[in-house]
């Protein structure tokens, strides 16, 4: 516990905190705002969601197939308050899972950026125990930023709903499960994080790395598993075995609808993603165990 | 079981630390007591720092023991309590306060924070304890590192190369300070190239050269172990037929550019007698100083030859 505190306390005692404190609202806001505009088009009817989409020049009746297919299949997933309720109250969710990550990771490699490493396990000399100890303080801070993102994406979605004359929808299992999944998801990528962190000790070279592991992993492996299915193993399991990615895990995890074609069940996801923080996580302790700290 | 050695010894035994192609520790052993302050020298590369990164556990030896107390750093129960370290001046984050990375300390280490304040205050750096790391001078990360070696009150204190950065004014400080605990029966163990500042400062030397041990001993045993080996300067108009004979009674004799005689093996009683036997004139006798640099300069060069 005191070693809890002390890590705490060492991040609230330099700027890491607000800076981050800032990018977790400053990218759910924006997040939101794009989430609203999106859901105010697309709980509209048909005629009109197809005339938003396309500035006012085009109607459902002028549009060419392929484009009118591809809007129809669009607006069916998404023209639902609770779906979109869901989105909107989750609007936290895209980059602040990425920072729930880089924060973990800072939290860790900022011992040897900053040539800390030394004091610190000399006044602790049992390392597992700090590592313990930074997972703790990502936890919390990942629990903390679930709560601050998720506040103010309710509040201003409730208002939001309300006003263009929609359910709130609180209390509906399905948003409740989004905001529920997506404090785990904080929390899941804080773990991972960690261990991230604690395996590659470069903190340009872990951020970076995770940054695109997160933001670029979903969409490569798609492409991936698709060519793999297409040409070489014939089978659905391919599909499915995307799931292996983090990102792709996450994203099975928490989306309210399959994201993919033979996406397996969302704990699947979750399992994954835990694996991987586990493994990393056990791996990077027993790195920094028998690291020489000169 | 009883523990044998006292809470402030530290005991080096066959200590090694192997990297592919060298050691940079090799075989090491020596003893440091409490209420000494023992300098611990070597020329750069020697192996000071890896010694005392094994020491304090955070470099894992090949082979060895190092204790202090007995024990090995990584099992001592509340560590800060017993040793206290500076290894590197720049050793805290570039933007927390000095007073903040204190207290971080404390917390971790189960200490009340006030005694960040109390450091603070004992090295000096109380006005400047809630700048920011970043803002400090060499000299005041060096007090930094002494407070926090001292959050403790250990019973032993090791430092790397203390005075680096340090003025004038500084280095005097340190010195008291040092002396100060170790007359309170703290061991204290002072890395240093700055040969000329052991010689003010500390009882006792430990002297390695490529990761091996060279000599140890107080600072007078291990000046005076090698006085024999210093050279006596002569100058006298019959250089050649006192070299000659010099040499005959088995002395090491060498011109140099000024024709001068540099004589070793032989004190500056023999040279005198001999020139008088000889009725040979001399202008110049001078004994070379055995200082602890010019042992040290010696000693290493010895341990360098060594492998």
């Amino acid at each position: 516990m005191k070693l809890l505190r002390a890590e705490l306390f060492k991040l609230r005692t330099t700027s890491m905190w607000w800076v981050f404190a800032l990018a977790w609202l400053v990218t759910t806001g924006v997040v939101l705002a794009v989430n609203s505009v999106n859901a105010r088009a697309l709980l509209k009817p048909f005629d009109q969601y197809v005339s938003i989409q396309t500035h006012g020049h085009e109607s459902p009746t002028t549009l060419d197939p392929g484009r009118l297919d591809h809007f129809k299949s669009d607006w069916t997933a998404g023209h639902d308050v609770i779906v979109q309720a869901a989105k909107i109250y989750t609007s936290g969710q895209l980059i602040g899972l990425l920072l729930a990550c880089l924060l973990a990771i800072v939290l860790v490699t900022v011992e040897f950026q900053q040539l800390t490493a030394t004091s610190t396990f000399l006044t602790t000399p049992r390392r597992r125990a700090v590592v313990q100890a930074k997972l703790g303080t990502a936890l919390i801070v990942a629990g903390l930023a679930w709560a601050a993102t998720t506040v103010l994406s309710v509040v201003v979605g409730a208002v939001f709903l309300h006003q263009q004359g929609y359910l709130v929808s609180l209390g509906s299992w399905s948003v409740d499960r989004a905001i529920l999944l997506n404090l785990a998801a904080y929390l899941l990528w804080a773990l991972f994080g960690i261990g991230f962190g604690t395996l590659i000790r470069s903190q340009l070279g872990a951020t970076i790395s995770a940054t695109i592991l997160y933001l670029v992993g979903s969409g490569a492996a798609g492409a991936l598993f698709t060519l793999l299915n297409t040409y070489v193993i014939k089978h659905n399991w391919v599909l499915s075995a995307q799931v292996i990615v983090p990102s792709t895990a996450s994203t099975v995890m928490i989306s309210p609808t399959q994201p993919f074609d033979y996406a397996p069940a969302a704990w699947v996801g979750a399992v994954v993603i835990f694996a991987w923080a586990a493994v990393f996580g056990l791996w990077g302790v027993r790195t920094l165990q028998g690291r020489d700290i000169a | 079981m009883t523990n044998p050695d006292p809470v402030g010894r530290i005991v080096v035994a066959g200590l090694t630390k192997a990297y592919p192609g060298f050691n940079a520790v090799d075989d090491l052993s020596f003893t440091i007591e409490p209420g000494r302050v023992t300098g611990f020298l070597g020329p750069n590369g020697a192996g000071k720092t890896t010694t005392l990164r094994m020491l304090l556990g955070l470099i894992e030896p090949t082979s060895g023991t190092a204790t202090p107390g007995g024990r090995r750093y990584v099992n001592l129960e509340r560590p800060v309590e017993i040793v206290g370290a500076v290894l590197e001046a720049s050793s805290a984050h570039r933007g927390r306060t000095g007073r903040n990375h204190l207290r971080a300390i404390c917390l971790a280490a189960g200490l009340p924070t006030s005694r960040a304040d109390e450091v603070l205050e004992l090295t000096g750096l109380g006005a400047a304890g809630d700048r920011l790391f970043k803002g400090y001078s060499l000299g005041m990360r060096q007090r930094l590192g002494i407070a926090t070696a001292m959050l403790g009150d250990p019973q032993v204190l090791i430092l790397d190369e203390p005075t680096n950065g340090l003025d004038p004014e500084g280095i005097r400080w340190m010195r008291g300070l040092l002396r100060d605990l170790a007359g309170q029966g703290r061991t204290v163990l002072v890395s240093s190239h700055l040969l000329s500042e052991m010689q003010t400062l500390a009882d006792d030397v430990v002297i390695i050269a490529k990761g091996r041990l060279v000599r140890q001993g107080s600072v007078a045993e291990v000046s005076a172990s090698i006085a024999t080996a210093v050279h006596v300067e002569v100058r006298t108009p019959a250089a050649d037929l006192l070299g000659a004979r010099l040499e005959k009674l088995g002395a090491g004799v060498s011109l140099t550019a000024n024709g001068d005689l540099q004589v070793t093996d032989a004190s500056e009683k023999q040279i005198g007698d001999l020139a008088h036997e000889l009725g040979v004139p001399l202008h110049r006798l001078a004994a070379g100083t055995a200082d602890l640099e010019e042992a040290f300069l010696q000693l290493t060069h010895e341990g360098a030859t060594i492998r």
